[in-house]
């Protein structure tokens, strides 16, 4: 590695200058502050900042600028991978909309794929998730789908989200759910968030907790933080 | 399935090169056992747990379809 120095102002004008001198952005770059500038008053006793900065190598740099675009080919590579480890004679497609990485299975065993509750395909897409951002050092939100299973999920619990609504609003009694993670969790409130005579709020720790849907005239209800 | 095992971990560890997975087959049940770098004990296990349960899931759609059963044991 061959370390360069630069100066400026401060030091992040210092390491602008760095940047530009290598056509890099600063992540790409190992850069140690020899000094810190020091503006000075009226031009008197002004220090400038001083870098020293080198182009970083190893895997960061290659993958760096081309990389968003490869993020769906790689999500669609290495999910197919897996499908294949697991003996899935399956086909992955790939679209990639901003930080939404959203992947399609077609398999033959898509119940397997899905899981009670949709636990495999749960577990798929957070392994994936884990995977890639550790790759890309970069935020993404995957959504792996088959079968149009989580158009046909989301309708399930805003079915239900109204059936409890309904038997809120007959007994007067509030309804606790069963525990759902906070992607379903969310389906369930924005289902009732319109109902002026219904709330809704999530209880318990951890990932999984459970919506309890209640009266809303009822002063004596749970009236806790309601947590999103 | 300890192939697939071994895919995931190498994908999530800092020191792939210190991944092994060794797979102890019974009749019915396999038993796979993951070791990683101390370092990377965290990273296979995940918050609360999270990391390691996905795996298992993962392992358990897989050796349904192979009908056989399997457990992944983390090793320190």
């Amino acid at each position: 590695m061959e370390f360069l120095e630069f100066e400026g102002k401060t030091t992040e004008e210092a390491i602008q200058h760095a940047c530009e001198h290598f056509q890099q952005p600063p992540d790409n770059l190992e850069i140690e502050i020899i000094s810190v500038g020091f503006p000075g008053l009226f031009g008197l006793g002004s220090r400038k900042a001083k870098i020293r900065a080198a182009l970083r190598s190893g895997p960061e740099l290659s993958e760096a600028p081309g990389m968003d675009a490869d993020l769906a080919a790689r999500g669609k590579e290495i999910l197919s991978r897996l499908l294949s480890l697991m003996g899935e004679a399956a086909q992955v497609q790939a679209t990639l909309e901003g930080d939404r990485l959203s992947l399609t299975i077609d398999s033959p065993d898509a119940g397997l794929l899905i899981g009670k509750q949709g636990q495999t395909l749960e577990a798929l897409q957070y392994l994936l998730t884990k995977i890639l951002a550790r790759q890309s050092k970069k935020k993404l939100r995957v959504m792996i789908d088959i079968e149009s299973y989580r158009a046909r999920h989301e309708q399930a619990l805003v079915q239900l989200a109204l059936k409890s609504g309904e038997m809120v609003k007959r007994t007067g009694k509030p309804v606790t759910l069963t525990p759902m993670n906070p992607h379903d969790r969310r389906i369930i409130h924005l289902a009732l968030q319109g109902d002026s005579e219904l709330k809704t709020m999530s209880r318990g720790e951890g990932l999984y907790k459970k919506v309890v849907v209640y009266p809303a005239k009822k002063k004596e209800s749970p009236d806790n933080s309601p947590a999103a | 399935m300890k192939d697939l095992i071994k895919f995931i971990a190498e994908a999530l560890v800092d020191h792939p090169d210190q991944v092994s997975v060794k797979e102890i087959e019974g009749e019915q049940t396999s038993v796979i056992e993951l070791k990683v770098a101390k370092e990377d004990l965290g990273k296979v296990i995940g918050k609360q747990g999270r990391t390691a349960r996905a795996m298992r899931t993962i392992l358990n759609a897989a050796s349904t379809k192979m009908r056989k059963r399997a457990v992944l044991e983390i090793i320190e």
